[in-house]
């Protein structure tokens, strides 16, 4: 029951049409691809390409920024695609510098899957990763998970509000004491569905299922890292949270 | 089912085919030695208590004699001052004796016995000459002073006899004076003396032994922090050093210990750094590989039929070789960071059907009552990488499972995975768990795609959720393998 109410509210927030955009041919979603081997960065743009995004390249982190900083005035990108082990400015320094612009979803990609790359990487503000060497098959769905929930703004939410929590669904805002609090589309997206069960405990698999759209064995310290994030932003004190509690051993939830 | 066999299963070398007159080393007739805190205790002890005891004794016996030559003197001075005294008065002919005894100057305990005119008077009633020794009074009648120390029924008594040779008028005789001390007094006061040298030496002795002790724990304490710190460096905390202030005096072993640490962390690391380094040099070419693979697979259609077997080889070489990459990684990551695991709280049914699900196998599965509610705390991804591997195992070499089977242990879950293959000979049951052993016959390595690792890495994974895997004799042929973790509790989060 819950479950479809908070669908409900996703769906509203995201319709259905908006990501067969691209399988339609109609407009490609614009893709920038960050990695430093010129071998890798050109087969992942062959494969991509066949995916049918639109890909743009850069070679080092500094000229992603760069490109990103142009993009953002003229035809701003959907998603990018950052390597971690960069030349000069490495991917998680990058990741900092974008998302202090934009809100835009990042898939980093590590050639290490231990907690430490992990972790630094979701910190840095990726919304998710792959590892090196991925199926070309397992990125494409990463990017269509997070492009399918990167579109927001349809009109017909009513306002939440929490304390001096203030949820705009609609217009993709979220206040706290009437201070607008930027989030990326992924915190957004887990506080929604938090807001959506409010006063009920949602597992990491359920919000890993919700929000990333991964299975049963998705990585749950996405989960843990996105709500550290989320916490840094909307509460007062995010060491002793009031909106985002965790539930030991069981999950998340959003307090009345 | 029944599982009562596992416990032998996995046991190595049957004990009963060691020859039985064997001594065990481990419970022969060696002896048991003290250990070295309480030998060091027990000599300060002994030391202790020998040292004060003879100092106590020189110290008894110099007092002893001290005091019983002065007291004893100053008795015999009493009794000749006595004695001449009485020589005076004997010269009185009237003299009464009787009145003239209870004049004397004596002590309290003091008794008085005076001879004379061939009698004897004494002091109080009780007292009689019987209770002088022969001796002395033969000896004191003779005519010349004497005393003695007796002890009559008893109690120390110091007599001391003097001849008066009163010469007068009528009486010519010869008197003579005795004089009983009573030296119960002197004992007691050596008795307590005595006990109080005798406490003294066993509180000595009872110091003695705690500063043995408390030294033996300070010169041992070296050790006990050595033994702690390899302690933490067999576990993984390679920063560890001997740095405490005990090592002042033992400098050259610290800094050999902390040289010997170094070396080895110096060691770790360059391996982990090159494990880290080879890793991201064989994960890139593969990411090209696998995309540029993916790019030609996307267009099979418009190759020609060698050009597409190639690429079917290729693939297959690929996918293998990715597969290979992944899983020395995964062992090596666990050589690096054997901590690195992040667990979930689950119930047994949901996460058996995921992984059965996900691993895509035609398994039979079966849950005896109650357990699939059950909770377990698990990596599940290191939980479905377990069965996956387990699965493929199955069906390289034994035809598949016939059946996964969970069953409550009460503070364990056991899954059990059972095929109907060839079944494992019993000297191999360990060693199929070892890296890149395939096992002897019958396990070669065939067409398969197999690394050599699927069994190792199922070990380890169960090793990091403190669970066990084995394998053992499936009942009517075949092997079953066993995988059982820790059921959860509170105390484990």
């Amino acid at each position: 029951m819950a479950r479809e109410k908070c669908c409900s509210i996703v769906n509203l927030l995201l319709p259905p049409g908006v990501s067969k955009l691209s399988d339609n041919g109609a407009m490609a979603h614009r893709v920038l691809l960050v990695e430093d081997d010129e071998r890798i960065r050109a087969s992942m743009r062959l494969s991509l390409e066949d995916e049918g995004y639109e890909v743009e390249e850069a070679g080092t982190g500094e000229e992603a920024i760069e490109l990103q900083t142009q993009a953002l005035v003229s035809n701003p990108f959907d998603l990018l695609v950052v390597d971690i082990m960069l030349p000069g400015m490495d991917g998680f320094e990058c990741c900092r510098e974008l998302r202090k612009a934009s809100a835009v979803p990042i898939i980093m990609v590590t050639a290490r899957t231990d907690t430490h790359d992990v972790v630094a990487g979701l910190e840095a503000g990726a919304d998710d990763y792959v590892t090196k060497p991925f199926e070309p098959k397992e990125l494409a769905a990463r990017i269509r998970a997070l492009l399918r929930r990167a579109r927001a703004g349809e009109p017909g939410l009513v306002q939440l509000e929490f304390g001096d929590l203030e949820i705009l669904p609609e217009a993709g805002v979220v206040r706290r004491s009437g201070e607008e609090v930027h989030l990326t589309r992924t915190e957004f997206l887990l506080l929604c569905e938090l807001a959506a069960n409010v006063g009920k405990v949602l597992s990491r698999e359920q919000l890993l299922e919700r929000v990333w759209s991964y299975d049963y064995f998705g990585d749950g310290r996405l989960v843990d890292v996105h709500v550290r994030r989320l916490r840094t932003k909307i509460e007062n004190d995010p060491s002793e949270p009031r909106h985002v509690l965790t539930v030991r051993g069981l999950g998340y939830k959003l307090a009345p | 089912m029944r599982v009562d066999g596992v416990a032998t299963a996995q046991a190595s070398p049957e004990p009963t085919a060691l020859p039985t007159n064997v001594p065990d080393p481990a419970h022969g007739p060696q002896k048991r030695r003290l250990g070295l805190r309480a030998r060091v205790t027990t000599a300060f002890a002994l030391g202790a208590l020998a040292l004060s005891s003879v100092l106590a004794g020189i110290g008894y016996v110099a007092v002893r004699t001290s005091i019983v030559n002065q007291q004893l003197a100053s008795m015999r001075h009493q009794a000749l001052a006595n004695a001449v005294l009485l020589r005076g008065e004997l010269r009185v002919p009237t003299a009464y004796i009787p009145a003239l005894i209870t004049t004397l100057d004596s002590g309290p305990n003091t008794d008085s016995l005076i001879y004379s005119t061939k009698h004897w008077y004494p002091s109080s009633a009780t007292l009689s000459p019987r209770q002088l020794p022969q001796a002395l009074k033969v000896h004191v009648l003779a005519g010349s002073p004497a005393w003695q120390v007796i002890g009559s029924s008893g109690i120390a008594q110091l007599v001391v006899g003097v001849p008066i040779h009163a010469q007068s008028a009528s009486r010519s005789e010869n008197a003579a004076y005795f004089e009983i001390f009573d030296l119960s007094d002197l004992t007691r006061t050596l008795h307590t003396l005595l006990a109080a040298l005798t406490l003294a030496a066993l509180i000595t002795t009872v110091a003695g032994a705690v500063l043995g002790r408390w030294a033996a724990g300070r010169a041992l304490r070296p050790l006990r922090e050595t033994t702690q710190a390899a302690l933490a460096i067999a576990g993984g905390r390679l920063d560890t050093r001997l740095e405490s202030a005990y090592f002042a005096d033992l400098a050259p072993f610290a800094s050999a210990f902390n040289q010997m640490v170094d070396q080895l962390q110096e060691r770790i690391e360059r391996e982990a750094r090159f494990t880290s380094d080879v890793n991201h040099e064989l994960r890139s070419p593969l990411t090209t590989l696998a995309n540029s693979l993916s790019v030609l697979e996307a267009r099979r259609d418009e190759l020609p039929p060698r050009a597409l077997q190639a690429l079917d080889l290729l693939g297959a070489e690929v996918r293998r070789f990715r597969r290979l990459v992944d899983e020395l990684l995964e062992i090596s990551r666990f050589d690096a960071t054997p901590g690195d695991i992040s667990r979930d709280e689950v119930t047994v049914g949901s996460l058996v059907e995921h992984t059965v699900q996900a691993t895509g196998a035609d398994v039979p599965v079966r849950f005896a009552p109650g357990v699939a509610s059950q909770h377990i705390l698990v990596d599940k991804r290191r939980f479905e990488r377990i069965f996956a591997n387990l699965f493929e195992n199955a069906q390289r070499y034994a035809g598949g499972v016939t059946l996964l089977a969970i069953e409550d242990h009460g503070d364990s879950v056991r899954f059990l995975v059972e095929d109907a293959g060839p079944g494992i000979a019993p000297e191999e049951r360990d060693r199929i768990f070892e890296r890149f052993s395939r096992g002897s016959t019958g396990r070669r390595r065939g067409l398969g795609d197999g690394t050599g690792l699927g069994l190792a890495i199922v070990a380890q994974h169960v090793n990091q959720h403190g669970g066990r895997v084995w394998v053992e004799d499936r009942l009517g042929g075949g092997s079953r393998f066993v995988v059982e973790l820790p059921a959860w509790s509170e105390v484990v989060t």
